[in-house]
């Protein structure tokens, strides 16, 4: 028989039920043929594997990470909650030792939805895997985090949510913005004042394949989070890199897949896209379950691989060589650098406008951070959307300095009373209040 | 009238039960070298009193696959298997003529790679020059598309005696456990059927013309001559027995828990609306997982002759067994001793009990009565932790869909039914431990035999339908049709039903129609690009495990 050689938890979780309509690519279909193809190999029977049921994430697990506006309940639906609540079991079985790796197999996904909330963009409304990072942060010891973002997509909302967190490593790997949805994730991207080089963005070429995934695997991921030193590593596992996927340009392979989770060897994993569901998903999700389990996974592939078609050109391979050695160098110029900030007392704006695709939702936003020598530095967020006025978000860090704490109630007393916003929402990791006035 | 025949460990067990309720039962010791002549003594002493023609059916739980499984008193199994991509097949090899061949289907049941039939034709000559007679065809995602296993077959031809394929013997999706079933099958096949024929001849030679069939580890039966070709559905159908005998004996409503404490162990079973659980998967033999159905039991090591152990100078009971009670002659004091001790029974020699726990008290700091009273407390206290263990895996159980995950039903057993040899004098014990209402039933000692008697005919079947591909297949029971591409979900569920009600007319059963209920059923939305192709359809139904409602409602009122 066969057995894990680490023991591997699995919240699979289909969402049989759910769809944000009939025939978009997120709907009840998604997972069945994944479902099939794992219950065909008997995943299950593996000494190790274990199937688990989704915990359901509260209010209080989306307002400690986002502001949503007016409030959570208008914003989400039960289904997001889930797959929250799937990310979070799955982050509990590894910190409480009842299994050495895990794999949220849930949908809808989430690395679009960023720091507000109005609504839906990119098929996502809360960010789960900062829903769930966040709760592990509230209930474990764990300080330093990666996020290794497979997905073809930017993680757009990740970065967002991350952005200013220098205990938050966010690498994204992903379709180079010039020729994909959202048209972010360019190797300058690479964190707020507090938390520069804690962004990593690698944009590849269209049509990279195992070969040049790999090689940025090894190349540049591991080196860096090698660097960082993280108490845990996720891996935001979209899986729309595929070469058969209807909406991206890549040919990645389901091999390919198992062998970056092989090599990556994150403790967590979270599904994030990935839409083409007959053909792909069934041997993608299978490949990287067999991986993160330590189990022999040379004959998973899929059914009409052709290595011959997919062979990577010559010239990708040149350009992600030398790209790689141009991100490494931002990362280690970047996370090191202490020159160039503003100095510590002031604020740093940032002026967002940002579309929620799946929506049609416009916002616009000013976002200031307080530059801060002593911790993450207190947030401010003014912003206003096509369904909502004017609302404030304030968030005080985790371990934030005294000044920065003072400074964030100041400036939400000043909020409340000028009555400029309808709506005003607090996050203070450090009492642990979440509120909203 | 009825005849229930349980073939156990150490006694076989037999009844009849008539209009008036349980008219006779026998015990005779379990020959394990010679089944047949067992089951013949145990009638025999049974229908003693009886006229033979009276008896209907025979029901039959038998150990015999079991047995030759477990001792591998087997034959040798050709299995051929084609896998396409996935968990390379060789780990999941059985027996020393395994073959992989080329073939593909996907999960859909599309053909991807033709399957090598040249190649199987080659395996299965290699095979036939090694001596071998039976075979095993089996290939992923057959129950999707039989048409690989059917070409094998076909191949196979007459160079063997019989061949299993592996979407006859169950709907569900798991190849490694189709691959242990199908090649469990086919290694007992012939074994089982030398066997019936005996049993049967056997049967007529008492004078009985009634239809015999076998019980299964899932509390049905099979007609034993439809079993001929399924003889695996027949193993581990003992704790299932008892488990059914209690349905018959109680009236069991609600959530319940079911205790059989034993000699060396306690079988726990849970009942959810009054209905007996069945595993999701099937049962595992000799640490092969297959896809036989069975009830959810499990088994923990404390019994009436589990051994009380000091250890720094704390009590516990079993999981070892060193003779039996020092009250039955035995040598080391077990938990009845302890029982006796306390006067909670009165059970064989006391005065040997109390020797025993008293010379435990004198290699220790405690009195004789906490040493009584801690061991029976310790053995509670176990039962009741491996019963909450249980209950909880129940209602961790994954779900699917957002419906069932928050509002789906949680089992909260209210009654605890206690049978086997201690079940009096550990009933107020239990009683107060779980806080809820106990009943051991009359005629607990022949629980077993009772179950085999009532039980009824269960089969469960999984449709598959796919309208852009205007397939419809139920693979356990052989049918496969085209459909419009308008063909629905609600003519899904009325065709798995009418289809399951003619396989039990087709098997000759009639008189458990109105119990086949649907389990779940599905349909998918299939979408390519933007537009529906077609749907995705999935029903699973059966004839849920029972006892026949006339008997039952008669040895109620016994």
């Amino acid at each position: 028989m066969l057995k894990a050689k680490k023991k591997l938890g699995i919240v699979f979780f289909p969402a049989f039920d759910w769809a944000i309509s009939p025939t978009h690519p997120e709907r009840e279909e998604r997972l069945l043929y994944t479902q099939d193809q794992l219950n065909e190999e008997g995943i299950f029977d593996i000494e190790g594997i274990v199937e688990y049921k989704p915990d359901v994430a509260t209010v209080e697990d989306i307002d400690r990470t986002h502001f949503c506006f007016p409030d959570v309940d208008h914003v989400t639906t039960e289904s997001h909650l889930i797959s929250a609540g799937g990310a979070i079991k799955s982050a509990k079985l590894v910190l409480e030792g009842e299994m050495d790796r895990s794999f949220a197999l849930v949908r809808p996904p989430g690395h679009h939805a960023m720091k507000v909330v109005h609504g839906a963009r990119g098929f996502c409304n809360i960010n789960i895997e900062a829903v769930m990072i966040e709760y592990i942060r509230e209930h474990y010891n764990v300080k330093r985090i990666a996020v290794v973002d497979t997905d073809c997509h930017h993680g757009d909302g990740t970065q967002d949510v991350y952005w200013h967190d220098p205990d938050v490593l966010y690498i994204s790997m992903h379709q180079d913005g010039r020729t994909l949805y959202p048209g972010s994730g360019f190797m300058q991207e690479t964190g707020g004042p507090n938390a520069l080089g804690k962004t990593i963005n690698i944009p590849l070429p269209p049509t990279t394949g195992d070969e040049g995934f790999n090689y940025v695997i090894d190349n540049v991921v591991m080196p860096i989070l090698e660097d960082f030193n993280a108490d845990i590593v996720i891996n935001s596992a979209g899986q729309d890199n595929h070469y058969s996927d209807p909406i991206t340009n890549m040919n990645f392979s389901a091999q390919g897949y198992a062998r970056l989770n092989d090599h990556l060897n994150p403790d967590i994993a979270v599904l994030e896209g990935g839409y083409s569901i007959k053909g792909a998903l069934p041997y993608i999700n299978l490949g990287i379950v067999l991986a993160m389990a330590g189990v022999d996974y040379s004959y998973v592939r899929e059914p009409d691989y052709k290595y011959k078609d997919l062979k990577q050109d010559p010239r990708i391979t040149k350009y992600l060589k030398k790209m790689s050695e141009q991100v490494l160098r931002i990362y280690f110029r970047d996370s090191k650098d202490d020159t160039g900030k503003l100095m510590p007392g002031n604020y740093d704006v940032r002026k967002k406008d940002i579309f929620y695709d799946t929506d049609g939702i416009r916002e616009s936003q000013i976002e200031s951070i307080m530059v801060c020598e002593d911790c993450r530095g207190v947030l401010k967020i003014e912003t206003m959307s096509s369904v909502n006025p004017l609302c404030l978000g304030v968030e005080i860090p985790i371990n934030a300095c005294e000044r920065c704490i003072s400074e964030g109630y100041r400036i939400l007393n000043d909020g409340i009373e000028k009555e400029r916003f309808t709506h005003v929402q607090l996050i203070d990791r450090v009492k642990k209040k979440y509120q909203r006035y | 009238m009825l005849l229930g025949v349980d073939v156990g460990g150490t006694h076989t067990d037999a009844v009849v039960i008539g209009d008036g309720g349980v008219l006779a039962f026998a015990k005779v010791v379990t020959r394990h070298d010679h089944l047949l002549s067992s089951v013949h003594e145990a009638i025999e002493k049974v229908i003693e009193n009886i006229s033979p023609e009276k008896i209907r059916r025979v029901n039959l739980s038998t150990t015999l696959t079991t047995n030759a499984i477990i001792e591998n008193k087997i034959e040798e199994v050709g299995v051929i298997v084609s896998a396409g991509p996935g968990i390379d097949p060789g780990y999941y090899t059985m027996g020393k003529h395994f073959y992989n061949v080329e073939g593909e289907i996907d999960h859909r049941g599309s053909e991807i790679v033709l399957i090598d039939v040249k190649e199987v034709e080659r395996v299965v000559r290699k095979s036939h020059k090694d001596g071998v007679r039976v075979f095993s065809a089996v290939t992923k995602f057959c129950t999707r598309n039989p048409l690989h296993e059917n070409i094998i077959k076909d191949r196979i031809g007459d160079q063997a005696n019989f061949v299993t394929m592996g979407h006859l013997l169950s709907g569900q999706l798991n190849f490694p456990r189709r691959i242990a079933t199908a090649y469990f099958n086919s290694a007992v096949w012939r074994l089982y059927n030398d066997f019936a024929d005996a049993i049967q001849s056997s049967i007529e030679s008492h004078g009985i013309t009634g239809d015999i069939h076998v019980l299964k580890a899932d509390g049905g039966t099979i007609p034993m001559d439809y079993s001929r070709k399924t003889p695996v559905e027949s193993i581990l159908s003992g704790p299932a027995a008892s488990v059914m005998g209690i349905v018959g004996l109680c009236n069991i409503s609600g959530d319940s828990i079911i205790l059989d404490i034993g000699g060396t162990s306690t079988d726990i079973a849970i009942f959810a609306d009054g209905a007996p659980l069945v595993e999701r998967e099937g049962i595992e033999l000799s640490a092969n997982p297959t896809l036989v159905r069975a009830l959810k039991t499990s088994s923990i090591g404390i019994g009436g002759d589990s051994a009380i152990h000091l250890q720094d100078n704390r009590i516990s009971v079993g999981p070892s067994r060193l003779g039996p009670a020092m009250a039955d002659g035995g040598s080391v004091p077990t938990l009845i001793d302890a029982l006796n001790y306390t006067g909670h029974s009165s059970y064989g020699h006391l005065e040997k009990s109390r020797a025993g726990i008293e010379s435990i008290q004198a290699k220790s700091s405690m009195d004789a009565k906490s040493i009584a009273q801690s061991a029976i407390d310790y053995s509670v206290t176990m039962i009741y932790n491996e019963v909450q263990r249980i209950v909880e895996s129940i209602n961790q159980r994954p779900v699917y869909t957002i419906h069932e995950l928050l509002s789906g039903k949680k089992v909260e057993p209210r009654h605890l039914y206690i049978m086997g040899g201690p079940a009096n004098a550990m009933e107020s014990l239990l009683s107060e431990k779980f806080n809820m209402k106990t009943e051991v039933p009359e005629h607990f000692r022949v629980a077993n035999a009772i179950g085999a008697a009532l039980a009824r005919t269960t089969v469960e079947i999984e449709l598959f339908a796919d309208t852009e591909h205007c397939k419809l297949v139920i693979p356990n029971i052989n049918v496969m049709k085209k459909i419009s591409i308008d063909y629905t979900l609600d003519r899904a569920k009325e065709d798995a039903i009418e289809m399951l009600r003619d396989h039990l007319h087709a098997i000759g059963i009639t008189d458990n129609e109105d119990d086949i209920e649907i389990l779940d059923s599905s349909s998918f939305n299939m979408v390519r690009g933007f537009e529906t192709t077609g749907q995705n359809i999935r029903v699973r139904c059966q004839v849920k495990p029972g006892v026949m409602h006339k008997y039952r409602d008669i040895l109620k009122q016994c």
